[in-house]
């Protein structure tokens, strides 16, 4: 187990933070999966109903039943895209979150380590810069490849003879992520037209964002959630060491293909749609694996239901603190994620 | 003392005695006694030589550039005109900076990269640059007037550090948690500087982006000044840290025992290092990836142990003068910031460098 705890960013691995309690049985969690599940009911509802027009919740029900014409119908209405972009987003995001943490052994992994981020913003700038397209709807069509291609290069980058490692696919990670961040400055500092896109674009947000994006989107993340439901039993035996796991029969190497495809699509799409959100991916695995303990196979739903109720709170917060006007959900998610992350970090007690 | 030839466990008289990697030793009286390796100073003749010759490209090359012949007596007695306006505004201030920025940054990645033991360390990692540019950000076009957009900067960094501190539980003393407070700290930085970018007009939103690239156009003799000063403040803390910092190399056990008293080196480093980094930040703007690869490459050149400072500060300052050149005498028209070029590059070598420590097997 020597390179779990060697990765770079933490020096810590998994195990540290979940081993210490006994794991908590089957018949606690699944009544803490339907709770799960009411919150973010809760939390859906609440989207359609708070902002700066705020309609009672008996009133929201009514509108989503038998919508009829009134004011309080329509902003019911138009609150619904959002709603809908942050449940598949969050979704998306955090249960990438949990793959990556997964398949890097390193529990603050995040999508963006991946160079999932920078890539679409990369494709982004360079279609405005040099080909014209990639502004409203189109951008999904940039940053879903791009962000795609730039996982595909941090696996090339990160594979060598001996295998892909954890340790080599962070660094191979930030390797890519260090070049495309100074190409994409290069190009918006030169090309008024892409930076003027792209700092609207690299604030996620779910406002304003084309109802279209459900529709584009939604292939990639049901591809990417089919192939993360097929994962939790090999991320479990991960885990354990790459030399553990494959004398337990697991095959690593797939493992990492399949996972490393799974994040980039749901990670791709999510980004691709709303934005790059910072966090989100990051800090709800986090917080489930307090209370799920690191088996897979109740880390994946928990985060699959409380990464959009995280994200769509988040938006909510956005809505009311800065009401009448809107405060993006990626600096809210930045400035709640962050105390979360330095949570995190005063609960593990790892080396140093 | 010397790291490499003391065994931990051993006294260093012990260690010092065993002539296999004895060194000479510069001595003034009684209180200064200053060991150093052949290989080590050969390499800084020759950086201090590259230093010297890229400041004549410099202010020599392009249209505007002093003929060689003329540069003695222009900088002796400058007579008003051309040749006075390039050394004393266009080229000189900005010359002067880069080399004091440069510099300041090996020194403080040098000392942040032995402080955490991690070869990717860098004030930037802990969230320096972005903290300073939030600090641009906040006082350069959300609350114009009440201070400049250097100082902005400096006030930004300086609120990071201070996060960074109060975040860790521990001060400055670990390391392990300093780079993930900073990882926090960073994307909150980086999250308000975005929020600003689109809350202003898009003339103001490129000044920032080109200013938190880090840039060394239209430098001042003020600039120059700042960067010197700390420099030449801060660095002798430095070197004086340094041979402290060897004996915490060897592992915090060993470097109690021996006096060393580990964390409070750690602590003081860190400022030291936090102090360089500032000052380089509010002389130019986040300069990124210098303070991470001056203090490889001139470790690797040296093949010696240790922070290496010296020898990082005059790398440091020979990377960025070269990024300057290049930059200034680039065919393109426009002036890119010459932080972006630093960040192309310092990508590339990163890239490289794993690619071949991959191939070696270390990793």
């Amino acid at each position: 187990m020597a390179e779990a705890t060697t990765t770079p960013r933490t020096g810590l691995s998994s195990r540290e933070t979940s081993a210490r309690r006994p794991r908590p049985s089957a018949a606690r969690l699944a009544p803490g999966l339907a709770l799960a599940a009411g919150i973010l009911a809760l939390v859906l509802l609440l989207s359609v109903a708070v902002g700066t027009y705020y309609v009672p919740l008996p009133r929201v029900w009514q509108a989503l039943v038998d919508p009829g014409t009134s004011y309080a119908d329509t902003v019911v209405q138009s609150r619904i895209p959002r709603t809908v972009l942050g449940l598949l987003a969050g979704a998306a995001l955090a249960v990438s979150g949990v793959i990556v943490q997964g398949l890097t052994r390193n529990p603050l992994g995040d999508p963006g380590l991946l160079g999932v981020n920078v890539g679409a913003a990369a494709a982004i700038v360079t279609g405005i810069a040099f080909f014209g397209v990639g502004t409203g709807s189109e951008r999904v069509w940039l940053a879903l490849p791009g962000a795609l291609v730039a996982v595909v290069a941090v696996y090339a980058l990160g594979s060598s003879r001996r295998g892909t490692t954890p340790v080599k696919l962070v660094l191979a990670g930030a390797v890519i992520t260090a070049i495309l961040s100074a190409y994409i400055q290069a190009i918006t500092l030169t090309h008024p037209n892409a930076f003027n896109s792209y700092r609207f674009w690299v604030l996620g947000s779910l406002a304003g964002r084309d109802a279209q994006l459900i529709g584009q989107t939604l292939p990639y993340l049901v591809a990417g959630f089919a192939l993360a439901a097929l994962l939790p039993g090999s991320l479990n035996a991960l885990a354990l060491g790459d030399d553990t796991a494959t004398s337990l029969g697991a095959k690593v190497g797939r493992t990492r293909i399949l996972g490393g495809l799974a994040a980039a699509l749901l990670c791709a799409g999510a980004t691709a749609a709303v934005g790059p959100i910072a966090f989100i991916g990051l800090a709800v695995p986090h917080i489930v694996r307090s209370f799920t303990g690191g088996d897979h196979r109740w880390l994946l739903p928990f985060s699959a239901l409380l990464g959009p109720a995280m994200l769509l709170l988040a938006d909510i917060v956005g809505r009311v603190i800065a009401s009448p006007q809107e405060l993006e959900v990626g600096v809210v998610t930045a400035f709640l994620g962050a105390p979360v992350l330095l949570w995190a970090v005063r609960r593990i007690r790892g080396r140093e | 003392m010397s790291a490499e030839g003391s065994r931990p466990g051993i006294a260093p008289d012990a260690a010092l005695s065993s002539t296999a990697t004895r060194r000479p030793v510069v001595r003034v009286g009684s209180w200064l006694s200053l060991p150093y390796r052949r290989r080590s100073v050969v390499v800084g003749g020759i950086l201090a030589v590259g230093v010297l010759l890229l400041a004549l490209l410099t202010l020599t090359l392009g249209t505007l550039g002093i003929p060689l012949t003329e540069l003695p007596a222009a900088i002796a007695s400058p007579k008003p005109g051309r040749t006075e306006f390039v050394l004393n505004v266009l080229r000189g201030p900005r010359l002067v900076t880069a080399i004091g920025t440069g510099a300041a940054l090996g020194v403080a990645g040098a000392l942040f990269q032995t402080v955490t033991r991690n070869p990717l360390g860098s004030p930037d990692v802990i969230g320096l640059g972005a903290g300073a540019s939030a600090g641009a950000a906040c006082f350069g076009l959300l609350l114009p007037g009440i201070l400049p957009v250097p100082a902005g900067a400096l006030v930004g960094a300086l609120v990071a550090m201070g996060l960074v501190w109060l975040g860790t539980g521990r001060g400055f003393s670990s390391p392990g948690r300093m780079i993930l407070v900073g990882i926090a700290v960073s994307a909150m930085a980086v999250a308000f500087v975005q929020y600003v970018m689109t809350r202003v007009n898009q003339q103001e939103a490129t000044t920032l982006a080109a200013y938190i690239s880090g840039t060394l156009a239209d430098r001042d003799w003020g600039d120059a000044t700042e960067i010197w000063v700390a420099v030449i403040v801060l660095v002798p803390f430095a070197l004086l840290l340094g041979r402290r910092l060897d004996l915490v190399e060897m592992g915090d056990d060993v470097a109690d025992s021996l006096g060393g008293r580990s964390s409070l080196t750690r602590t003081l480093v860190v400022l030291v290092a936090i102090g360089l980094g500032t000052a380089a930040v509010a002389a130019t703007g986040p300069i990124s990836f210098v303070a991470l690869t001056a203090p490889q490459v001139a470790r690797r050149l040296a093949k010696a142990p240790g922070a290496g400072i010296l020898l990082s500060a005059l790398f440091g300052a020979v990377i960025l003068m070269a990024a300057d050149l290049l930059v200034q005498q680039s065919p393109f028209g426009a002036q890119l910031p010459v932080g972006l070029l630093t960040a192309m590059v310092g990508g590339v070598y990163l890239g490289y460098l794993l690619l071949r420590e991959w191939k070696k097997g270390t990793i």
